[in-house]
């Protein structure tokens, strides 16, 4: 191992590094530790605001209300379901698509690669889009989670730039040996891409794990197929006045303004993927020794 | 070299197009074969007439009909006990569904964009399910029940929902009082003041803006915290978004005028008049400008959210505001009990404020208000119109239905007593505003037709919010003293409005929120909205009203509100 | 690293070179199927933006009106204002998250310790789950006249009255930034820790060796080592400036700040969709998509010329 060298550069530096992180984590961990302490906070309470730290009232009331919702259990089933099975396929898709694009002989890199670029920044629109996916029998079922969102430009455009960073003499050794495109794209190719793999893996999953429009627009009336969030998403809009209208307020009037429900609600939905997140970290933060096979 | 790139590019999408244009011709086609079904179910349910004594026969077996509502609201779950008492006696059962993350208009448009509808539907925006042909015209059904007809409204009510086609499409399911009216709560906008602030002064006859704000000045200059120490807010003012009424309509009110929302109407001359630029509104805002200077206005009136607002509130240091009951009250009478600030006088009291002393007020409408804008309706898509409509019917004119959704079961949710009058016990009215308890038992279909005013008995009110007893139990002793004070027994009576009926087009404001951009006063109206939300606060904040004042007139009349206040005019000309 | 430009001359479509890319060619052909349907497609969405679309009438008989939904946007003057609140805070936000995650992402990596290293890491992504009404209503609160923020500068002795924040409009685009940076540096800088990890760490061994202090290591090393990915990430994201979101300025906005605070999406919703004006947001989006597209070209042939990673 290296030996550190503490010159005096050093030492600034790193008061300096001390310093910022001090801040940084002062300052991005004060909201979540709030909604912790609200979401332990008695309802009517909170409404006076001034919840800092730690509840001022405590009450498991709000976990209460929140994992007492009907579907909760179909909708956590649906929202695993569609997490494992959109992250496989779509990470397996996008990667696949990632490295044809990243192979510098292939003839229409560039057209594809503008041909997915351009997806990112024109939309349809929600009507064009419900009606495609109606007419393709992909509304009111499972599908809709999976086949519409599965290929991204964005992700495959991380993946690319990945490989692409990747040295070249790979593959070209590999052909000498015979290797066709989709072995080198699994032996060789797949293996040195685990931290970006990890990235796009933790995105999408995420992106799975949170999404509810989806089951709303195409979902709606199909119970078996809710999601978690979707659910919470249900709760928390008919307890919030936020966008409602004055006739609404009017007469659902009964409803209060949980803050407390949306608190925890929102720890419910981060506690998975707290716990998944170590698994992922290990690939992008300790590290790889990939340096034997450096140029 | 670009060229090559292009034309190999169009090749791919070229190809790929034309196998997809095949695809989508097959997946059109069966597109419309879909919507042709429907029509003719529609038009086959619509031709039954006989079916009435049918249905009442098939009470055995339940239909789950289901029903989407673009508005933000709470789901029963499927199991709910009361839902489930309901589905035994008519044979049917509704699956509620609210809106969630769209708006309205959106929510509509993927409805009729995609031609498949729920049984039942309330919307928005009902003059775009008439236009695509999703409801069922419910003329026929209405004539079937009598009785309905009769009571839920009168003929002149009916006809407002007529339209152009000479059909009635939806039913307004809110503000019909079923006998005596039983309003114990001023449920709309007033000036609103602190019980304690009233005791203070001995409780003096307050009926100006004026005398409003010397009231307030002269509690804060005696005191000027509360007893925990805590600063005393004199006013505030809410302006978030779509609550800033809280700010923008008092004129209309302290001119003597009814909440007709977005225009004055002048019964003499049946003319319409602009509020945003009459005498009292220039004075109502010259005072709070005044005020604002003097230090008594909130400084944070203008950049507050809803949620400091009410936390503001909650405190009990804001002394008075302009506000409407549903907007604050619920919420923040729950805190003030739980902290028990209601015992210190910090409940709100309504003062039927006007410009001069001695003119009429009519902050509060005793009359019901019929919003002929939306309302429920039965789509073409109905599995059985003529049992849905009858449940429509039975929801709302069956007192003991009426009971179930409203007061729960008796025994569990409510009591009798000896004279027949129902109460409840504290643990009731907890569980009964508690979330899970409601999902699990509670069920109001709550945009299903439904009565205010009394019970069919005679005696007890149609919703417990209502009821006398329930609504003594929830007072405190400085509220009661107060009321006994000015010697009347409810917060309308703390107003004191001229007791008329509603005039024929009465509220105006049902007019103008369907209002859209396609007109030019649809479009004045909507840059007015912008237009006054921008500068009310500026004016108010002003160093110099008067050149405040010109500012905002200039970029008022931009908005060209002559050619909105025309079009209402035209309307309001239908009437004469 | 460096890119070989010799490659180049292969790309020639011959039988030969068909036949050997068979297997990426057949892995296109489906990909773009996909592409087509599920994103090409749609875009037939975009005639709404020539009708005056109804709903009831569908695209194919909604009557047509010309670039009248155009002309509406560009005649009034709110619209312009819109655009350049739009941008300017599309541009503000792209500019300050990109420079906070790196910071994050490069200081993050000088910490050796490996638990403190994985403990601040995973604090730092947790805000990216909150939602934008829990975040602007803590920013609210921190903001406010008795917030923390007018307190700390009350004591500093900066100011001698409170501020109230929301009030003026030049405070609300760096508050704004500000909210963007504090919910997402965590989370974007994932995509950075991921690309350091890339590096070979015979580098930095190597330049230890050679006596390049800290500093210099990630000037010389590091910065280079990720610069494609920046590049990529900022080659994306300056197509979407135009999307400078909805619910932070809906959520933080008021009526004083109004002239600033509108963004593109909220004008559509207010006047088309809330109004049952379908084209007119697909007019705004059709104009939001030529500004991206012609940004990322321009940024894309720039980014070649400089002969840096690019899109396409």
């Amino acid at each position: 191992m290296k030996k550190v060298k503490h010159s005096i550069e050093d030492k600034v530096i790193s008061a300096l590094i001390g310093i910022f992180m001090v801040v940084f984590v002062v300052v991005t961990l004060y909201p979540v530790i709030n909604t912790v302490a609200i979401s332990f906070n008695e309802g009517i309470d909170a409404v006076r605001g001034g919840i800092y730290l730690w509840p001022r009232k405590f009450s498991l009331k709000n976990y209460d209300t929140v994992l007492a919702m009907q579907n909760l259990l179909t909708g956590a089933k649906i929202s695993v379901a569609r997490t494992v099975l959109g992250t496989v396929s779509s990470l397996l898709v996008n990667a696949l698509l990632a490295y044809v694009v990243s192979r510098k002989r292939f003839l229409f890199k560039s057209q594809l690669s503008l041909f997915w670029v351009i997806t990112m920044y024109v939309n349809g629109g929600m009507i064009p889009t419900f009606l495609l996916y109606r007419n393709l029998h992909l509304t009111n079922s499972f599908w809709v989670y999976i086949i519409p969102g599965m290929i991204g430009a964005w992700n495959m455009l991380v993946l690319r730039t990945y490989m692409n960073g990747l040295p070249d003499s790979l593959e070209e050794s590999a052909q000498l040996d015979g290797a066709g495109y989709m072995t080198i794209f699994v032996k060789i190719i797949s293996p040195l891409c685990k931290p970006v793999y990890a990235t796009v893996a933790l995105f999408v999953a995420v992106g799975q794990w949170n999404s509810w429009f989806d089951a709303m627009l195409y979902n709606r009336m199909k119970t078996e197929y809710t999601t978690l969030q979707y659910e919470l998403m249900k709760l928390l809009s008919s307890v919030m006045q936020q966008s409602g209208s004055a006739d609404s307020a009017k007469f659902n009037s009964a409803a209060v303004t949980p803050v407390t429900i949306r608190a925890a609600a929102t720890v419910v939905t981060m506690a998975p993927i707290i716990c998944l997140y170590p698994f992922l970290q290990r690939y992008f933060v300790a590290g790889l020794t990939i340096g034997g096979v450096k140029e | 070299m670009k060229f090559k790139k292009l034309t190999s590019l169009m090749l791919v999408t070229a190809v790929t197009a034309s196998m997809l244009a095949g695809c989508g011709g097959g997946s059109n086609e069966v597109s419309s074969t879909n919507s042709t079904g429907d029509n003719s179910s529609a038009s086959a349910g619509g031709g039954k007439t006989d079916a009435v004594e049918s249905s009442g026969n098939e009470n055995q077996e339940i239909t789950e009909f289901s029903y989407f509502i673009t508005m933000p609201g709470k789901e029963i779950n499927d199991d709910n006990e009361i839902a489930q008492i309901i589905a035994e006696k008519t044979g049917v059962k509704v699956k509620e569904t609210w809106l969630t993350g769209q708006t309205a208009a959106e929510a509509t448009g993927t409805l009729v964009a995609g031609g498949e509808y729920p049984d039942f539907i309330d919307s928005d925006d009902m003059s775009v399910l008439v236009d695509a042909g999703a409801l069922l015209p419910l003329d026929e059904y209405i004539d079937q029940y009598p009785e309905f007809k009769e009571t839920w409204f009168t003929e002149a009510e009916w006809d407002k929902f007529r339209q152009p086609d000479g059909h009635i499409y939806w039913i307004n399911p809110f503000g019909n009082t079923y006998g005596e009216s039983k309003a114990t709560t001023h449920n709309d906008e007033a000036f609103w003041i602190q019980v304690k602030v009233l005791e203070w002064a001995g409780y003096p006859d307050i009926q100006t803006l004026d005398e409003y704000f010397d009231l307030l000045e002269s509690y804060i200059e005696a005191n000027p915290t509360m007893e925990d120490g805590t600063e005393n807010i004199a006013y505030t003012i809410l302006c978030e978004d779509w609550r800033y009424f809280c700010l923008e309509n008092a004129g209309q009110f302290l001119a003597g005028y009814p909440n007709d929302g977005s225009v004055i109407v002048n019964k003499e001359t049946m003319t319409i008049e602009d509020y945003n630029t009459s005498e009292d509104t220039i004075k109502y805002l010259r005072k709070l400008n005044e005020e604002y200077h003097k230090g008594y206005v909130d400084p944070e009136s203008f950049t507050q959210t809803y949620d400091e607002y009410i936390a503001k509130l909650s405190t009990g240091r804001v002394l008075g505001m302009v506000d409407q009951w549903w907007n604050f009250a619920y919420t923040v009478n729950d805190v003030f009990k739980q902290q028990g600030l209601d015992l210190k006088g910090c409940n709100y009291v309504p003062l039927g404020l006007t410009t001069e002393r001695g003119m009429e007020n009519r902050w509060h409408t005793y009359d019901d208000t019929v919003n002929q804008a939306s309302g429920i309706a039965i789509s073409v898509d109905c599995k059985d119109p003529d049992k849905a409509f009858k449940f429509l019917v039975d929801i709302c004119m069956d007192q003991e239905l009426h009971d179930l959704r409203f007061w729960g079961i008796e025994g569990v949710d409510y009591l009798v007593d000896d004279e027949g009058l129902f109460y409840r016990t504290d643990e009731m009215r907890k569980n009964w505003a508690d979330t899970a308890y409601q999902a699990a038992h509670r069920c109001q279909y709550s945009y299903f037709p439904q009565w205010g005013g009394t019970h069919t008995d005679g005696k007890n009110a149609m919703k417990p919010e209502e009821q006398p007893s329930e609504f003594m139990s929830d007072m405190a002793e400085p509220l009661v003293k107060c009321f006994e004070a000015y010697g009347v027994t409810t917060y309308p009576g703390m107003i004191d409005s001229v007791v008329e009926t509603n005039a024929e087009w009465f509220p105006m404001y049902s007019f103008s929120n369907n209002f859209t951009t396609e007109t030019p006063g649809g479009t004045a109206w909507a840059l007015m909205g912008e237009c006054k939300h921008e500068w009310l606060p500026k004016v108010v904040m002003a160093d110099d009203f008067d050149k405040g004042w010109q500012d905002y007139m200039t970029a008022y009349s931009a908005c060209k509100p002559e050619d909105f206040l025309s079009e209402m005019q035209a309307i309001l000309d239908t009437f004469k | 690293m460096a890119r070989t430009n010799a490659l180049k001359k292969d790309r020639k479509i011959t039988w030969k070179e068909i036949k050997r890319q068979k297997t990426l060619l057949i892995i296109s052909f489906f990909v773009v199927i996909y592409g087509v349907i599920f994103y090409y497609w749609p875009l037939t969405g975009w005639l709404m933006a020539f009708q005056n679309y109804k709903p009831k009438d569908g695209l194919l008989h909604s009557k047509f009106v010309g670039l009248e939904k155009f002309q509406f946007l560009f005649s009034d003057a709110t619209f312009l204002k819109v655009i350049r609140n739009t941008f300017c805070m599309g541009a503000l936000n792209l500019l300050t998250t990109t420079v906070m995650a790196i910071l994050f992402a490069i200081l993050l990596n000088e910490i050796r310790h490996t638990l403190l290293k994985k403990t601040i890491q995973t604090v730092s992504y947790l805000p990216h789950f909150l939602s934008w009404i829990i975040v602007t209503g803590i920013l609210h609160d921190a903001l406010s006249s008795t917030g923390i923020i007018n307190d700390l500068l009350l004591k500093a002795g900066i100011i001698d009255q409170a501020i109230n924040f929301f009030a003026y409009p030049k405070y609300f685009w760096p508050i704004v930034a500000f909210a963007n940076c504090w919910k997402e540096t965590g989370w974007n800088a994932i995509i950075y820790l991921a690309a350091i990890t890339s590096i070979d760490p015979c580098l930095y061994e190597a330049a230890s060796i050679d006596g390049a202090g800290r500093l210099a290591r990630i000037r010389y090393i590091t910065l280079p080592g990720i610069k494609p990915t920046v590049m990529i990430l900022l080659l994306m994201n300056v197509g979407n400036v135009l999307n400078a979101g909805f619910e932070v300025q809906y959520l933080l906005g008021n009526g004083l700040v109004q002239s600033v605070s509108q963004t593109i999406d909220i004008y559509v919703l207010k006047w088309g969709i809330s109004q049952n004006d379908f084209s007119l947001g697909t007019a705004a989006g059709i104009f939001k998509s030529v500004v991206s597209i012609a940004l990322i070209v321009v940024c894309n042939a720039w980014a070649k010329r400089a002969g840096e990673e690019r899109l396409f």
